[in-house]
């Protein structure tokens, strides 16, 4: 497929070019830019659903939440010179293949000398609103609060996602690269462990680590030569949150309520129809709430479901198979990529000694 | 007071300018937040474009606000990331919904030790803002329990 007029700009929006803006940020420069474009484009604030920024200095999900766009897609587009052209591209990619309907590609520079002269650096609120109030470190925090949200609104409990933890333990055991491999703990350990921050306990929360992920992607025609049975890729979807906890609707929702209908919708298949999932887990309230956003256990429901069901390889409905990011550790953004990773082996049938029965269809989030 | 105080103050490194009126409203114990006039709301934090309206900074408009809201959620920090907190823990970091709509993070003040490692808070608790003069040149709002 190529573009050959399948991808169109329909709108444009300019700032005047001056040396400095002062009082300006890039957040404000991009946002006034945007304004001019979306009007442009006689489209309203809320159809764009895709963002594109030049990725290094403006990070795409920060400009989202700052403008307070409820985008499904966002990415960044780091060439240098060439990134609103290359930005382009990418939207046309996006638009092309129902990532997207309507994505807004937004580069600025402020060029304010009371931030620095170059508008290097893309600091956002948290020393300014949210460190005199000592947060837990990165992303606890907010998970804490989640957690006690959702233990408030569906009755879910300490003792019930302790599973999650006890349970990817388990899996990781045999799992040669994880990190706790050889190390069991049980679901009263990690009812032991100390909090962090209420309520999340040491055991539920990931560790960071070192470490790499990568696949081989090719075409189904090759795939079908390979000496490897394939994994093949029937859907995906993309999606983030539409705001931060200061504005968005329920905390306690994630963005996968919006990436697995499209990956669904895309595969042809149900969330009834899987056989096990390799999910996202920095947290034992993340991948809970993610499991229940992806369909795969109704909304509320998830303490009860790992209360009742055996999630570890050799149960009913494997999750994490290799100890997930919670046991196997969590080599930074490769992370969530380990998730591709596992759910292609155990597709593949090479997963050694927790190898799986079922294993045609799984559900993956990273 | 100054000299003590460890902790981390606010650091205003997004944009100064636009943040300042908030910082004037506490440090005389006010609340001042900005309304979207186009979308008819509050937000915060402080921007220079209204969130999911993108109204443009001439129709966002500075306003004194009750200072009065409700517990939305809250951890209680056992490990603070900053260290300069850690002889302070375990205390608690909550998301306040305040009643003009908006929400806020901050300390919940005047709650024992042992009210806090109980779990006592509860979600829809009623609070309002008090103001700590945390060195000469900043004041940071915190929130204490009220019973309407």
């Amino acid at each position: 497929m190529s573009f050959r007029g399948e991808a169109a700009i329909i709108g444009i929006g300019e700032l005047p070019t001056q040396r400095t803006y002062l009082g300006k940020s890039m957040p404000g420069l991009l946002g006034d830019a945007a304004r001019l474009a979306i009007h442009d484009a006689h489209i309203n604030v809320g159809d764009v659903d895709g963002i594109i920024t030049e990725g290094g200095i403006t990070y795409p999900a920060f400009v989202a939440e700052y403008l307070g766009l409820s985008v499904r897609f966002a990415t960044g587009s780091s060439m240098m010179g060439a990134s609103g052209a290359t930005g382009v591209a990418l939207a046309s990619m996006a638009v092309m293949n129902g990532l997207a309907n309507y994505v807004l590609v937004v580069i600025a520079q402020d060029r304010n000398p009371a931030l620095g002269g170059g508008g290097e650096g893309f600091p956002g609120h948290a020393g300014e609103f949210d460190f005199p109030y000592g947060p837990a470190a990165g992303a606890n925090n907010g998970y804490g609060q989640i957690y006690q949200r959702h233990m408030e609104l569906y009755g879910t409990t300490q003792e019930q996602l302790a599973h999650v933890a006890a349970n990817q333990r388990f899996n990781a055991l045999e799992n040669p690269n994880a990190v706790f491999k050889g190390q069991p703990i049980t679901h009263q350990d990690v009812l032991d462990s100390r909090y962090v921050n209420y309520p999340l306990r040491l055991l539920e929360v990931v560790m960071p680590c070192g470490g790499a992920a990568a696949v081989i992607v090719t075409s189904a025609e090759r795939a079908a030569a390979s000496l490897n049975k394939p994994a093949y890729v029937l859907g995906g979807g993309t999606g983030l949150d539409d705001f931060g906890a200061l504005q968005k609707p329920e905390i306690t929702v994630s963005p996968v309520a919006r990436s697995a209908p499209i990956a669904l919708n895309m595969s042809g298949y149900s969330p009834r129809d899987m056989q096990f999932a390799q999910f996202y887990d920095c947290y034992t309230i993340l991948e809970s709430m993610c499991l229940e956003d992806a369909g795969l256990v109704p909304k509320g429901e998830i303490g009860p479901f790992f209360e009742s069901t055996d999630t570890t390889y050799k149960g009913e409905f494997p999750i994490n198979t290799d100890g997930g990011q919670l046991s196997a550790g969590q080599p930074g953004l490769a992370g969530g990529f380990r998730h591709v990773v596992e759910a292609a082996r155990q597709i593949m049938g090479r997963a050694g000694p927790r190898q799986i029965e079922r294993n045609d269809l799984g559900m993956v989030n990273g | 007071m100054t000299a003590e105080y460890k902790k981390a103050v606010p650091k205003p490194t997004l944009n100064p300018e636009i943040s300042a009126p908030f910082w004037a409203g506490t440090k005389k114990h006010e609340l001042w937040i900005q309304y979207d006039k186009r979308a008819n709301r509050f937000f915060y934090p402080p921007a220079e474009i209204g969130p999911g309206s993108l109204t443009p900074i001439e129709d966002l408009v500075w306003t004194k606000v009750s200072g009065k809201g409700r517990i939305h959620s809250y951890t209680s920090i056992y490990q603070p990331a900053m260290p300069a907190f850690a002889e302070e823990a375990p205390y608690v970091h909550a998301l306040i919904e305040l009643d003009e709509g908006t929400r806020m993070v901050g300390n919940i003040v005047d709650m024992t030790d042992d009210e806090v490692r109980n779990n006592t808070l509860e979600i829809n608790q009623r609070v309002e803002a008090v103001f700590v003069d945390i060195t000469p040149e900043w004041t940071i709002v915190k929130w204490r329990r009220i019973d309407d």
